[in-house]
């Protein structure tokens, strides 16, 4: 059984997801963590007390092996690795809501200080595409920048939602990174440079990254789930009751291949075989795991693994040696092997007994047993129901058996839809009837497969059969086809043209709509049952395709989504959203505003320092005077100032807020402008669209976003 | 643990039910034993080890289920008759197989404890106790309450043979012919009884209990009374016992205690020095230790703890130290006996699944006619639904001998459902309206991992709501089914049985007069309060005693036909006892005349029963809240020496504290909500509603202070 090598107690709170290590002085790895109180601490073991105390750093007076380093801004994430082309040593690299630091840990010096408006809620440090420097790219709300060693952004571009991971991997294999980004809209995005080649979109916020070997990735999400992608198939995945709380790529029983390891918030650790998700090795710790990153930690030559726990545990194990046999677990493999075999006979034995009692038939009697007809079959249907004064606008799934048996509950797995990952109907016991239907709101516009579960049996049973269907529900299911023109049309829309045949756009309705006979005209409108008006589709005879709908975020799911059924490769289009576009000017404006007022609030903050310490000079004199009354007088007035900074700092912050709310919508907006194209035409949108932020022309945004490019 | 010892799975048979496997007698010294094991299948298999393979000296065929064990024989020989029994029949086999014995016991429920001693048999089904000589009736009892298990201390010093059963009211009941000698409290409702050393150690009086709360106790059953000789507290919150057994594994000379409890941990409690009993080892299978034996089997000369599971897996644990062959290639050479039994395994495997394809076509064929019938039969589930003492809350053990795929939790009532840490099943909550007709208060699923076998959930119920937890259980098993259990969550759900109850507490009396039936109101009793038997007890009248896991508040019970009275130190519970009792009473249309006697007291003295509970919950949380600002200030202070001695003490123990807090979720909501039902009730009783005067209760509750609580409780 593989045990760890050393086990170190650190006595510092670990922020999860901030560990990294780094060879700071070119030689030695260090231990690098974000912990309370806005503050990083560097574990050094290495060179004991030979650092000089100045500027952020200073050794920590409970253990000589730790050096602080003072933030005084919530660390949000940090990284360390080569940044500059001549420097010794690693850079460190610390980001938070507001800013980004770069930092020489051996000269202890800044090497840039950079402010990032969109926050850094993710970080990674690598070579990106054909970019010749490697660059620190840092993921905020929407948006994703890159930065060189001196501290000059390089690359930028949005994204649908929230950064919360990146990773940097040759994701296409040729030979140039590509990066990862999985973002709060459940997708994992692959950016060759600035162009978007690829999206998976999973069923929760996607917390964690990293990179297996070749095309191959891990990541993790906020529900549970671990798995490995390679491109953009799954490998596999596993779902736990407890979060990941950091993913990391390592070979633990020495194969050659890297294993995916996990630490959980439960403090569990465990290797997973990057085939088959198989749990090759796993320990515990006594708390939540924190971190886990791998590093020559006893300068021996050997990379070692090393996890981290949130109370300041860490652990380091080697890779297994060769007489394991790659055996890690320490219960034997051959008991195991007869115990499985053993069980999966004693499995068919039992299915064996099933089917020939079930053959021999049964006793009138014994109706407990739930005995139906052998010929049962369960039928589903689903329809869009429109909104009726008591129940909101829903799909409905109209479960039912063909004869007088009942249906006592009904268990619907389903991944996006639903709270949980499952819906449960059990009506109460005097209302089991043979038919159950169930009202479903999939609150965004994806194919959901609905795995269904429903117990059949008699009124008394106390055991039922299980049914186990499967249904896809169509991607664009809350939309109710209609004739009815007494509805304002819409004002948006976005015109594009196609070469193809009308009939594969009837296709493509009949596959992502739920229609109830079908349609043979690609000309149809629908009323959006989520509240978004009605959406009318039709085509022209040279192959013009006109989507109007008020809703930017459904004509860009509608352009994509029959893009990619048609296999069309660039697409530009004619966009005019006029409701939204208006409010999009007026957040514009917002943004001025709030910048103003962020300024001033700045400058008042200065004044009031100024003032406190002055005040203090005053008190601390009287004290010595022994004026007592002034003193006190001074202490009071310092009290309210401060209370009025506090009052002050809860303005700022929500001024920080909204500001960095309208940022969002504004790097959302640019996102939804490009979701109406395909392909190059995109990323032209929104590069276009940058610019146009940057020179802040505002009347060039919404012609780009209008016409797709920025001439007109 | 200084001892080591390594799992060897055996082999296995159908789902076995308690002290179902035993082993025989060795014929030389040294030599292996023969293993006997009966399971549900109602087969007896009795296989020797030879070479690492399992081989069997006789099987028969199958039957009803077996439910119980015992070897026996002339007095004086080696004990080595095996008699089973399944319903109300006891059977004999020789150790060769062949059948001595058919008995018949006549009895209208199945026998589920026996004890074989000579030409003497007892027998206990449900309630009924009986001793059959040679056959013919002896003696008869019929006890208060359900009989678990069964023992008998015989040597020479006694005259007669001394029955002890284990009863489910938390009493050994001791007998003599056919009359109770005494009844011994035990600190737990008893499972499982054996003689100490397997023959009562040297005065042959010494018998060893588990209890179903995980409990282990020694009793010294003397002439006309007993002595509690040690305890061993169930701290661990480990499962129920399920059986214990005798035997010198450790090897000083002195016998150990081995346990198998039904959470699959095996224990082995050691004597040193002194004569406490000191845990020595412990591990942990996966599923419910049905049976516990020591002794020899595997192979010569090394000992060993050989178990059966519920799913049927004979297990040994043996002193028998494990090679491993480094082989030069990259695989872990195996034995070639392990070999040998990898093939013919896979070759059994093989064939079955053709058989079972055949199975599967012929299945799907009947869905074609349309008179066929499909009737699948029913799987055996082991749960247990019991009150865990500690946190006032129930846990629910489910138990299937195949993996289970799901669970999908419904109840009628308001219950929260709890975290288990050993659970690893992804539960997910599905709403439900409660305004609907459904009536659903809780819908949950639990998806199990592979190989699971064994489920624990955690359920707090609120006194006062009642209603039916169900549980639908789907195994992986073709053709799917599933199967539902239903528990029943009483009114009052946290009240738990006693022996006696303090009668110097101020107490509140519900007095009901009525036109009822003994058998009516016992009915009621056992409809509101757990741990009551289903039977209407014998006699004129009868008292029970309750105390309320939560709050240590007390409950009497004391009713006969026609009149019924509780007495209680808590209004709340007798609140609840007459809203329910009324209800049942017009349910049956019968006029009930209901008094009260309140004792004012007894409010003040219930809020000073939870004072110190709330004090101490209310400084944790106060303590639990600072530990991470003080934690930051010794951060960035460098050092903790500045701090008050006080909050150096929250540091200090700070890990000690936040475990604590996460041992009790919701503890002082809980606390709240009781103080809240007893001011309401108080003032229910004389008439008045204060529902209005609750937002200024927990106000108080706020800022809390016993004295102005009181005053709170008396001003109003």
């Amino acid at each position: 059984m593989l045990v760890p090598i050393f086990t170190l107690k650190l006595n510092h709170k670990i922020n999860p997801r901030m560990v990294t290590v780094g060879k700071f002085d070119g030689v030695h790895p260090c231990l690098t963590a974000a912990t309370q109180a806005g503050k990083v601490f560097i574990h050094n073991p290495h060179a004991r007390g030979q650092k000089p105390v100045a500027h952020r750093l200073s050794q920590s007076t409970q253990d000589s092996d730790i050096s602080m380093l003072n933030i005084n801004q919530a660390v949000t994430c940090l990284t360390a690795g080569t940044l500059g082309p001549n420097t010794t040593g690693d850079t460190l690299l610390v980001g938070s809501q507001t800013n980004l630091l770069a930092y020489d840990v051996h000269d202890n010096a800044d090497i840039f200080y950079r402010e990032v408006s969109d926050g850094a809620n993710a970080i990674v440090l690598g070579k990106l595409g054909d970019i010749q420097n490697p660059l620190a790219i840092i993921g905020g709300n929407c948006a994703l920048q890159g930065f060189d060693y001196e501290g000059n952004d390089h690359f930028w571009t949005v994204t649908g939602d929230n950064v919360r991971s990146l990773v940097l991997c040759d994701f296409t294999g040729d030979g140039k990174n590509e990066l990862l980004v999985g973002s709060e809209d459940f997708d994992i995005r692959v950016f060759k440079e600035d162009e978007l080649v690829s999206e998976m979109t999973e069923n929760e916020t996607v917390t964690s990254l990293c990179h297996m070997h070749g095309s191959r990735f891990g990541y993790a999400l906020a529900n549970g789930t671990v798995g490995v992608y390679d491109r953009t198939a799954r490998y596999w995945r596993i779902k736990s009751k407890n979060h990941a709380m950091s993913i990391h790529a390592f070979d633990l029983n020495a194969d050659g291949v890297v294993e995916l390891i996990t630490g959980w918030s439960n403090g569990k650790i465990d290797a997973r075989s990057d085939r088959t998700g198989e749990v090759i090795f796993k320990d515990n710790f006594s708390s939540s795991v924190a971190g886990v990153v791998e590093g020559d930690y006893r300068l021996d030559g050997q990379k070692q693994l090393i996890c981290t726990s949130i109370e300041g545990e860490v652990r380091g194990y080697l890779p297994a040696s060769k007489d394991l046999k790659g055996n890690l677990m320490d219960s034997s493999s051959e008991q195991d092997l007869i115990r499985e075999l053993s069980q999966r006979r004693q499995n068919l034995l039992l299915e064996l007994r099933n089917y020939d009692e079930n053959a021999k038939g049964v006793s009138e009697t014994n109706s407990g047993m739930g005995v139906i007809p052998a010929n049962t079959q369960l039928q589903t249907a689903l329809s869009v129901r429109p909104a009726t004064e008591t129940q909101k606008a829903h799909v409905e799934l109209c479960i039912s058996t063909p004869n007088e048996t009942i249906i006592r509950a009904v268990l619907i797995f389903a991944e996006g839809i639903f709270e949980g990952e499952s819906h449960v109907v059990h009506p109460s016991a005097q209302n089991l009837s043979g038919c159950i239907r169930v009202p479903i709101v999939p609150p965004k516009d994806i194919p959901v497969d609905l795995h269904i579960k429903a117990f059949v049996g008699g009124k008394t049973s106390t055991q039922f059969h299980v049914f186990e269907i499967t249904r896809q529900l169509p991607r664009f299911s809350m939309y109710d086809i209609t004739d009815d023109s007494s509805q304002a049309p819409p004002n948006g829309k976005v015109v594009f043209s196609i070469n193809d045949r009308p009939q594969r756009v009837v296709m493509w309705l009949n596959q992502n709509f739920l229609l109830p006979e079908g349609v043979d005209s690609p000309d149809i409108t629908f009323n959006s049952l989520k509240g978004g008006g009605l959406l009318s589709i039709s085509m022209a005879k040279n192959g013009q395709i006109t989507l109007s709908t008020d809703d930017i975020d459904l004509a860009g799911d509608l352009v994509q989504s029959l893009a990619s059924f048609l296999g069309i490769e660039d697409l530009s289009a004619e966009a005019d959203f006029p409701g939204y576009f208006e409010e999009l000017r007026t957040t514009l404006t917002e943004v001025d505003e709030f910048h103003s007022v962020h300024q001033k609030l700045t400058a008042a903050m200065a004044d009031h320092s100024n003032y406190i310490r002055n005040m203090l000079v005053q008190a601390e004199d009287a004290r010595l005077l022994g004026e007592m009354t002034t003193m006190k007088k001074r202490y009071r007035e310092l009290y309210d100032l401060n209370r009025d900074l506090i009052n002050e700092y809860k303005i700022r912050s929500n001024n920080h807020n909204a500001l960095l709310a309208c940022l969002k919508s504004v790097n959302q907006a640019i996102q939804r402008a490009g979701r109406l194209r395909v392909g190059k035409p995109k990323n032209q949108v929104i590069s276009a669209c940058r610019d146009a932020i940057k020179s802040n022309n505002v009347n060039a945004l919404f012609r780009i976003m209008r016409a797709g490019t920025a001439s007109s | 643990m200084d001892i080591q010892l390594n799992r060897v799975d055996y082999i296995q048979v159908g789902v076995t039910s308690q002290k179902t496997m035993r082993l025989l007698p060795a014929l030389g010294k040294k030599a292996t034993q023969k293993v006997a094991i009966a399971d549900h299948d109602g087969v007896l298999t009795c296989f020797g080890m030879k070479k690492g393979e399992a081989v069997p000296v006789f099987k028969t065929l199958p039957g009803p289920k077996i439910s119980r064990m015992d070897l026996g024989g002339a007095a004086g020989t080696p004990q080595e008759k095996i008699f089973v029994c399944s319903g109300s029949q006891v059977r004999g086999f020789t150790k060769k197989g062949k059948q001595f014995l058919t008995f018949e016991a006549n009895l209208t429920e199945s026998i589920n404890a026996m004890h074989v001693a000579g030409a003497d048999l007892f027998v206990c089904a449900s309630y009924i106790y009986n001793h059959y000589c040679d056959c013919k009736d002896q003696d008869y009892y019929l006890s208060g309450d359900k009989i678990n298990d069964i023992t008998c201390l015989s040597s020479e010093n006694l005259t007669n043979i001394v029955p002890v059963l284990a009863c489910q009211d938390r009493v050994l009941r001791v007998l003599q012919g056919s009359e109770l000698a005494y009844d011994v409290e035990v600190p737990g409702p008893p499972s499982v009884l054996e003689l100490y050393n397997k023959d009562g150690d040297v005065t042959g009086e010494d018998v060893l209990y588990g209890t179903t709360d995980g409990k282990i106790g020694l009793v010294q059953i003397g002439k006309g009374s007993a002595a509690t000789k040690w305890e061993i507290d169930n701290d661990k919150k480990k499962g129920g016992i399920l059986c214990i057994d005798t035997y010198d594994i450790l090897g000083d000379g002195v016998n150990d205690v081995l346990v198998g409890r039904d959470d699959g941990t095996v224990e082995i409690y050691g004597f040193e020095s002194t004569n406490e009993p000191t845990l020595r080892f412990e591990h942990v299978l996966s599923e419910s230790v049905t049976s516990v034996q020591g002794g020899c089997v595997g192979k010569e000369s090394y000992d060993e703890i050989l178990t059966a599971t519920y799913t049927g897996w004979v297990t040994g644990l043996t002193t028998e130290p494990q090679k491993v062959e480094a082989g030069p290639g990259d695989e872990v050479r195996m034995s070639k006996e392990t070999q040998s039994k990898v093939e013919a395994l896979r070759a059994e495997l093989e064939q079955l699944q053709v058989k079972v394809l055949q199975g599967r076509e012929q299945y799907q064929q009947t869905s074609q006619s349309s008179t066929a019938v499909s009737a699948v039969p029913i799987f055996s589930i082991n749960d247990k639904f019991t009150l865990c003492q500690d946190d006032a809350s129930y846990s629910l053990t489910l138990e299937v001998q195949t993996a289970i795929d799901n669970l999908l939790l419904q109840s009628d009532v308001p219950i929260d459902l709890l975290d288990v840490d050993k659970n690893s099943a992804v539960v997910s909550f599905s709403e439900c309206d409660s305004e609907q007709p459904n009536g659903n208060f809780l819908l949950a699923t639990y998806r199990c991992q592979a190989n699971t076998t064994r489920l624990e959930l955690k359920v707090r119920s609120i006194e006062g709501q009642y209603g039916t937890l169900q549980a639908y259980i789907t195994p992986r098993l073709q053709p799917k089914t599933c199967q539902v259990r239903k528990y029943q969550i009483k009114p009052l759900s946290l009240h738990q049985r006693m022996h006696s109850i303090d009668q110097d507490r101020p107490m509140n009396r519900l007095s009901l007069v009525g036109q009822f039936s003994f058998a009516e109101i016992h009915s009621w009793v056992v409809f509101c309060l757990p741990e009551v038997p289903e039977k209407t007890p014998a006699g004129e009248n009868i008292s029970f005693y309750f105390n309320n896991t939560f709050l240590g508040t007390q409950l009497e019970a004391t009713y006969c036909k026609g009149e019924g009275h509780f007495r209680s130190d808590n209004i709340s519970t007798i609140s609840i006892l007459s809203d329910v009792l009324s209800k049942e009473a017009t349910k049956k249309k019968i006029n009930l005349n209901i008094s009260y006697d309140i004792d004012d007291d007894s409010v003040s003295h219930t809020l000073k029963m939870i004072h110190p509970k709330l004090e101490y919950q209310l400084l944790l949380a106060r303590k639990v809240q600072l530990i991470d600002a003080l934690k930051e200030l010794q951060v960035h202070e460098g050092n903790a020496d500045f701090l008050i001695p006080e909050y150096r003490n929250i540091l200090d123990e700070s890990a000690n504290l936040l475990e604590e807090y996460k041992k009790q979720p919701a503890h002082l909501e809980r606390l709240y909500g009781m103080i809240t039902d007893l001011f309401i009730d108080k003032f229910k009783f004389k008439g008045q509603n204060v529902k209005t005067k609750v937002s200024s209760l927990l106000e108080i509750l706020e800022n809390y202070d016993l004295n102005s609580l009181l005053n709170f409780f008396n001003e109003v």
